[in-house]
């Protein structure tokens, strides 16, 4: 007799939300976590400097529904924060809800330009948000079952509000969504930073640049939740924190500091996990939200056909993406940025063909010397002061490998060209973190230190995420499902992979 | 990809080419995986009456060989073959085939199990990139022999007197048995004709010190050189299957539902569910009950050759077609196996093949009436007796 319907392997938001949801409808489940902390790659820290997630744009009030958290939550209610596109003579641009203003309060020319093309991109990211809240179609269900007549209703549903656009909407809609942003936002918008704010918001976390084709899906997937930016009250864990009580108010065993070793089969069905301190915990099902290849690696091959294991250590994932964190030696104004900006979120993108340019060495196993940079002004808890930046493009396969001067060198690289915008920077900063995607493999599992565990690529999207034969959450052995990131619709703090997954497994269960 | 593809190449010798070139009169090669085979050496006639009357040579050296070795090689081949390898001791062989993960064939073949985690794969189609595919996460290597290791098949009711002759014991071989006899040399009792036989293993450089060793012990045996006309027709008479002809290995096919599970081809006796997961385990577990099309083995009415006529049910409809058929010098009778697709493959009565023949300038076509054979046509007891008798 097992104790547990189902067990979650992988704590972090997918894993936390799928488990919740199960405990939610009755399942007896149990969570378990390699680290000491819940949260995976949204609260992962070091040393307790700011979490490799700082801020939310994608998070979905659907699935923190299903699992009883409300939208209007204190911790989920901050202010929303504007974008700030640093600029080297010190005329910063401000991306607000209403428009884009230079930071002196005037308008920016392009404003209504750029408004309208976000808003164009936030009508479709609200078509695909229904293909996000589902499972991928094509499900393999009996034509006239009720999760077929549903699944056609969902996409009879979103082919009407596709008619509802107008024929040229439409037209639009699916002339750019495959394309490549650089062409789409050129045009709208002149070259400059405006237009690179966009670009840049189309390829954080993913290893891409503007004229890759598929970069207008990323921006509007990003855009996906209305594209507002807010950071939770209390920084990320306060956020994960609040999963965690949700899950322990479900009914979820959590158990933190195990790490499963195997995933067990008996009869080419799931029988439970067995863990590195030797402890076997029986279940019918494992939802994992480990990658693909760690899952199929923890099962082993031979459960799964040679075609599976070649589809899924084909998949793609490579991280682009490092966290370099700055302590700043007080809490200071940062220089040449007022103080009502100072906390909103800042980039360095100048243009569309600098997030280009940053791509190029990326493409060869360099970093970029002059990088794409995200940075919020933050506190952590112990009161120290934080620039917490994410540097794009930092390959995982650096060429030499992440040895501490590349890390170093990294690290100088993001100063400084923080630096051309914010002069006197280096000044402020008592110490760095550089957490590369390495680091962020070897402490989360994600491959490559991907952030959506598989490449937001066009041959990895709907049906075909992460791999063709494995979009509906289940993978080879009865009762085992795959929950994470590398699911549709994908990562981002999001959460939906592991709603969907649970549904998914819900539907299986007895 | 075949090491053949520059077509300025041409067919390519193969190990046993100048052997077999003194002999071939009626100069007729066929290109085997890019190797000059014979087709006829002589006349068919001749070369099949010396494979069941008195022993045959037959160069199988084309085929595709793979070595597998390492810790993991016997789970690694559980899940790729069908059947549980673990019951193939070492010292025997297998007769195995695996599947896409559709359930549908990619090739048959032998696997000879050399010794402990040391196996040995024999194929008619190019498998290197599936098994390096079917080997990712295993402990096992997988080496291509293909081009090293040279296979000649000693066949017929005095083939183990020829053996006698050239000195090799294989009096202790029951069939699927395999012995490394010398140094350089393995011989097992295996084949492709359904009779008393043997095939022999060498280093590819030594291939034709073995041939001018079998042909001196066939001195007084009556053995003869053939060309592959004369194994094709008592490969039919034993009711084994060829790639290509009888079944689309499915890797090779580019239309939809080409492939064909096990059990439509009547080897559901190679399926084991039971073993643990295997490459198109699922898929086969719900297509056992519902197979579309099913392989039989006819008597035909007549004695035209049947190859490629089509069959017809009592009510004129078309429902499938003989993939091989002969006028058999043995069983005295016109042959076939044949697809015929459900639910006419369950009754298999009242079916007709529509064969068409040419005489002399005029086509006609004659209605032969097919009756369902269960058997091999043609199964010799000299095929199994151990030791084997000498003629």
């Amino acid at each position: 007799m097992s104790q547990f319907d189902a067990i979650v392997v992988g704590g972090g938001v997918n894993g936390l939300i799928a488990g919740t949801l199960l405990g939610r409808r009755g399942k007896n489940v149990c969570i378990i976590e390699k680290s000491d902390r819940f949260g995976g790659m949204a609260s992962y820290s070091v040393d307790g400097g700011p979490t490799l997630a700082h801020s939310l744009y994608n998070l979905s009030p659907r699935a923190l529904g299903d699992i009883g958290i409300g939208i209007q939550h204190p911790v989920l209610s901050s202010k929303p924060v504007s974008t700030v596109s640093l600029s080297e003579d010190g005329r910063h641009i401000v991306f607000k809800n209403d428009g884009v203003y230079w930071s002196d309060g005037t308008k920016h020319r392009e404003s209504d330009a750029w408004s309208d093309l976000t808003r164009q991109l936030i009508t479709y990211g609200d078509l695909l948000r229904q293909l996000a809240e589902a499972p991928p179609p094509g499900g393999q269900k009996a034509i006239l079952s009720r999760g077929a007549l549903n699944e056609f209703l969902r996409l009879a549903k979103l082919g009407i509000d596709l008619k509802k656009l107008g024929k040229s909407e439409m037209r639009r809609f699916l002339q750019v969504v495959l394309s490549n942003v650089h062409d789409i936002i050129l045009d709208d918008l002149s070259e400059g930073p405006v237009a690179g704010m966009l670009a840049a918001d189309a390829i954080w976390g993913t290893a891409t640049g503007p004229r890759s084709p598929g970069t207008v899906f990323n921006l509007i997937y990003r855009l996906g939740h209305g594209g507002t930016i807010t950071q939770p009250a209390g920084g990320m864990c306060a956020l994960t924190d609040l999963m965690v009580e949700a899950a322990q108010k479900a009914g979820c065993l959590l158990m933190p500091d195990t790490e499963v070793s195997r995933i067990l089969l008996d009869n080419d069905a799931v029988s439970g996990v067995e863990t590195t301190d030797g402890r076997t915990i029986a279940a019918p099902n494992v939802l994992s939200s480990l990658a693909p290849k760690l899952t199929s690696r923890m099962t082993g091959p031979s459960a799964f056909d040679i075609e599976t294991m070649r589809r899924v250590r084909n998949i793609r994932a490579r991280g682009t993406t490092a966290k370099v964190n700055l302590r700043l030696k007080d809490s200071s104004a940062l220089p040449s940025l007022s103080d009502e900006l100072a906390h909103e979120r800042l980039i360095y993108a100048p243009s569309v063909e600098y997030v280009e340019a940053a791509f190029n060495p990326a493409k060869y196993g360099q970093m970029s010397k002059a990088p794409v940079i995200e940075a919020f002004k933050m506190q952590t808890a112990d009161g120290a002061s934080w620039l917490s930046t994410i540097v794009q493009y930092a390959p995982s396969d650096l060429e030499g490998g992440w040895t501490e001067t590349a890390k170093e060198q990294l690290a100088e690289i993001a100063v400084e060209t923080l630096s051309r915008a914010l002069p006197g920077l280096g000044d402020q900063i008592a110490g760095k973190q550089v957490i590369t995607p390495d680091k962020i493999e070897s402490a989360t599992g994600a491959p490559g230190g991907h952030w959506h565990h598989a490449e937001m690529s066009l041959d990895q999207l709907l049906t075909l995420r992460p791999t063709n034969g494995m979009s509906r959450y289940s993978m080879g052995p009865k009762g085992l499902f795959q929950c994470g990131a590398a699911t549709h619709p994908g990562g981002d703090v999001m959460g939906l992979a592991g709603r969907n997954a649970a549904l998914a497994a819900l539907e299986a269960l007895p | 990809m075949s090491i053949f593809t520059d077509p300025k190449l041409g067919l390519i010798p193969g190990p046993f080419h100048k052997k077999l070139e003194e002999q071939n009169r009626a100069q007729n090669w066929y290109d085997w995986a890019g190797y000059a085979g014979p087709g006829v050496l002589d006349s068919v006639e001749f070369e099949y009456f010396a494979l069941r009357n008195q022993a045959s040579l037959f160069d199988i050296s084309p085929m595709h060989k793979y070595r597998l070795t390492g810790p993991d090689t016997t789970a690694m081949l559980n899940r790729l073959v069908t059947r549980d390898v673990r019951k193939i001791s070492v010292g025997r062989v297998g007769y195995a085939v695996w599947c896409d993960e559709e359930g549908m064939i990619i090739d048959d073949g032998t696997l000879f199990h050399l010794g402990d985690n040391d196996w040995r794969l024999c194929c008619q189609e190019q498998m290197l990139t599936w098994l390096l595919d079917a080997a990712w996460g295993f402990d096992v290597s997988v080496v291509d022999e293909t081009h090293s290791v040279a296979g000649l098949s000693l066949q017929g009711p005095t083939s183990y007197a020829v053996l006698e002759a050239a000195g090799l014991d294989v009096s202790k071989l029951k069939p699927f048995d395999l012995a490394q006899i010398e140094h350089s040399l393995m011989i097992s009792r295996t084949g492709f004709t359904g009779d008393l036989g043997y095939e022999l293993w060498c280093d590819w450089d030594k291939a034709e010190a073995l041939w001018d060793r079998i042909w001196k012990g066939g001195t007084h045996q009556g053995l003869r050189a053939i060309g592959y006309e004369a194994v094709n027709l008592a490969r039919i008479e034993a009711g084994f299957l060829t790639a290509g002809v009888d079944f689309q290995p499915v890797h090779a096919t580019e239309r939809l539902h080409r492939g064909q599970t096990p059990f439509e081809l009547g080897l559901g006796r190679l399926v084991d569910f039971n073993k643990g997961h295997f490459n198109g385990r699922r898929e086969l577990l719900s297509k056992r009950e519902n197979p579309r099309s099913l392989l039989l083995r006819f008597d035909v009415e007549g004695f035209k050759p049947s190859e490629g006529s089509l069959i017809y049910n009592r009510r004129k409809k078309e429902v499938g077609h003989i993939t091989s058929g002969i006028w058999s010098p043995t069983a005295k009778r016109s042959i076939a196996l044949a697809h015929v697709r459900m639910p006419d493959a369950g009754r298999s009565s009242g079916l007709k093949a529509e064969i068409y023949t040419l005489q002399e300038g005029k086509w006609r076509t004659r209605m032969a009436r097919l009756t369902p054979v269960t058997k091999a046509f043609f199964a010799p007891p000299r095929a199994r007796a151990t030791p084997p008798a000498r003629t």
